[in-house]
């Protein structure tokens, strides 16, 4: 669905890569590779049309990603490299806020089997900043699955997990490839997550 | 007309123009001076401190060309991605801000004798003041962002905001009852200034365009080759 | 409707964020209150001169009151990447500045709304007058949110010198100063300032989602 064609990007007249091609189709999960400042984000964040490339293309179900943005945006979403959850409310308050806002018709007991998976149930009523930094990068996977999309874009979601919750990931991932949706994400370090494709930029 | 978008044309045009601007903006300062200390009759009113005129007005009129001149070049550097807008708009703010302090500071010297202060709160002084203030924020804007691109663009969107200032200093003395007297030379009257006068304030005008000139093609190329090194 | 359910989700969460955050909002009103005594103290307790001035005074501490939560208008935001999931949720740039100036409004300006009848008792201003005040300060504050908004969105990516912004909000926020003390000074001409007060809102209105959308698209690209 998405096509990434030739794509390369300069940014102060510094090359940060060129030529990439991509393409991610339903029920594929792509892994980016690369060092620190290889332009991970940067192709990334090119996905979500914040960077202009300097040359090549993005397309979208056939199209330039430009001319039909808001159809994309209902179909991805992202993960970055900070959490999004507010850090002053409860775990409870952070889930019915995204409810609300992603207009989600989840409902509380598949939630609670989320959280149960995630191991994060005994925090729900603890306010966000007394969690751990592992624990708040899973509590972000929780809105990645009440926002219900076909298409994520995740950038770095694996630092700072133990091996027991990178294996928890890997099932969320598996279980987001059986319901034929799309993940690409990026990381540095080495993880058992059966992916289709590997990029190395 | 390239060398007006164009850092490299403007590099050349630069180059052949600069020796011209620097020999005729010192003859013109000279000539200026000559004219408006000796040559000028003394005004029947305001004696001999009319003379504070020939600085006063003309750098008034170049602080508010300039700013015109970095709103027109934010638009472009904006709308039609002409990155020799932003070149302009960092080299030549301080220019300006130099201009609206002379302004400034001759006005005041100028209010002292006539008006009996040195500064009142009349809607010209006032937005004159604001523009200063403008040009001081647009200053420390370019020297406390780290990444040049945010900068440049975010100096420009505040530049456009800040231009509704213009019209307020240029039409104040018309919209409000202010001691600060309405303009002596308009475009669709005959202006009410004796020839022996004229000719000394505009003297003294191309003078001052020429000095700002100097300066600006200076800051601009620095600006153009600083760049070209990735200093900033 | 999608983008109404949306909009309503969006102020629940503003509400709830307020709301635990609240002694911010304190804060900032006990700030306004201190500043008046300091004010009278340095001034001297002569009712004559409070009463005269008393309305400049009120209108300089709101003023400088709004501009000290001015950091908080979309850094949080803005560093955990809320501003982000907002705009792949379907909101453009320029629609969540709108939805935030309101937000601000609604939650750090109106609260002052309640400390203008108290500060009005203690700087001795007549009755009549505080009506005035209030009419003035409801579209004087929404002005003060909308310069807010555009000063903060310009200084996301300012690490060095925050208070820039600040100076950006008063600097502009002038010509507000001069015609709201005028609405409750000359009582007379209560019509034509009022309507220069809501021409310079709907300029500013206007100026504002440009203006900071913009600069949130560039902040976002660039850090």
């Amino acid at each position: 669905m998405i096509l990434v064609k030739d794509l390369s990007i300069e940014r102060s007249n510094k090359k940060i890569f060129e030529n990439v091609n991509l393409s991610l189709g339903s029920g594929k999960i792509i892994l980016l590779k690369g060092k620190n400042g290889s332009g991970k984000t940067t192709l990334l964040k090119a996905l979500l049309n914040l960077i202009e490339p300097s040359s090549g293309a993005i397309y979208w179900k056939g199209k330039l990603l430009k001319k039909n943005l808001y159809n994309f945006f209902n179909h991805v979403t992202y993960i970055s490299d900070k959490t999004s959850s507010l850090s002053k409310l409860s775990v409870q308050e952070n889930i019915k806020i995204w409810k609300k806002f992603f207009l989600s018709d989840i409902s509380n007991s598949q939630v609670e089997n989320i959280l149960k998976t995630l191991q994060l149930d005994i925090y729900l009523n603890q306010k966000v900043n007394s969690l751990s930094f592992g624990e708040t990068k899973k509590l972000e996977f929780l809105r990645l699955i009440i926002e219900n999309k076909k298409i994520w874009i995740l950038d770095e979601p694996l630092s700072n997990l133990d091996d027991d919750s990178i294996d928890i990931i890997a099932q969320t991932f598996e279980d987001h490839r059986s319901k034929e949706g799309s993940i690409i994400f990026s990381s540095h370090q080495e993880s058992e997550i059966n992916v289709s494709e590997e990029v190395l930029l | 007309m390239k060398f007006l978008v164009n850092p490299g044309n403007f590099n050349k045009f630069a180059d052949y123009v600069f020796l011209p601007v620097l020999i005729s903006s010192i003859i013109l300062f000279s000539i200026g001076l000559i004219f408006a200390f000796y040559l000028s009759p003394d005004d029947y009113q305001q004696g001999s401190t009319v003379r504070i005129m020939y600085v006063h007005v003309p750098s008034a009129w170049l602080a508010l060309l300039t700013y015109a001149i970095m709103t027109l070049y934010s638009i472009a550097g904006l709308a039609f991605r002409i990155p020799f807008g932003f070149i302009i708009n960092t080299a030549v703010a301080p220019i300006g801000a130099v201009f609206t302090l002379i302004c400034i500071i001759s006005g005041s010297l100028w209010g002292k004798p006539m008006w009996g202060t040195w500064w009142v709160w009349d809607a010209r002084l006032t937005s004159v003041a604001i523009l200063f203030i403008i040009y001081l924020i647009i200053i420390f804007m370019n020297l406390s962002f780290e990444n040049r691109i945010v900068r440049e663009k975010v100096v420009a969107i505040f530049v456009l905001v800040g231009s509704i200032n213009l019209p307020i200093v240029k039409f104040s003395v018309d919209w409000w009852n202010t001691l600060h007297q309405p303009a002596t030379i308009s475009k669709l009257s005959k202006p009410s200034i004796d020839p022996s006068m004229m000719i000394p304030l505009i003297i003294m005008t191309f003078a001052f365009i020429m000095v700002g000139l100097v300066i600006a093609i200076l800051r601009i190329k620095t600006e153009i080759i600083s760049r070209k090194s990735n200093l900033i | 409707m999608i983008i109404l359910n949306k909009m309503i989700s969006f102020y629940y969460r503003e509400y709830k964020l307020n709301l635990s955050g609240f002694q911010d909002i304190l804060t900032n009103i006990i700030f306004f209150f201190v500043s008046i005594f300091i004010f009278i103290f340095s001034i001297g307790p002569d009712k004559e001169t409070i009463s005269s001035i008393g309305i400049g005074i009120v209108w300089t501490l709101l003023l400088l009151s709004s501009t000290l939560s001015l950091r908080k208008f979309y850094q949080d935001d803005f560093e955990n990447g809320n501003l982000l999931i907002m705009h792949l949720n379907g909101f453009s740039f320029g629609f969540i500045t709108i939805l935030k100036t309101f937000s601000h409004f609604i939650f750090v300006q109106l609260p002052f709304l309640l400390s203008i009848p108290i500060a009005s008792i203690l700087l001795n201003i007549a009755n009549d007058k505080v009506i005035y005040l209030f009419s003035s300060f409801i579209i004087g504050s929404f002005i003060l949110s909308c310069l807010g908004s555009i000063s903060s969105s310009m200084n996301l990516m300012n690490q060095r010198n925050f208070l820039l912004g600040s100076v950006i909000v008063m600097i502009f926020s002038v010509p507000i100063i001069i015609f709201s003390v005028g609405i409750v000074n000359i009582e007379e001409n209560f019509n034509s300032l009022i309507s220069i007060l809501f021409g310079v809102l709907l300029i500013v209105f206007a100026i504002n989602p440009w203006a900071s959308g913009l600069c949130l698209k560039l902040a976002l690209e660039n850090n």
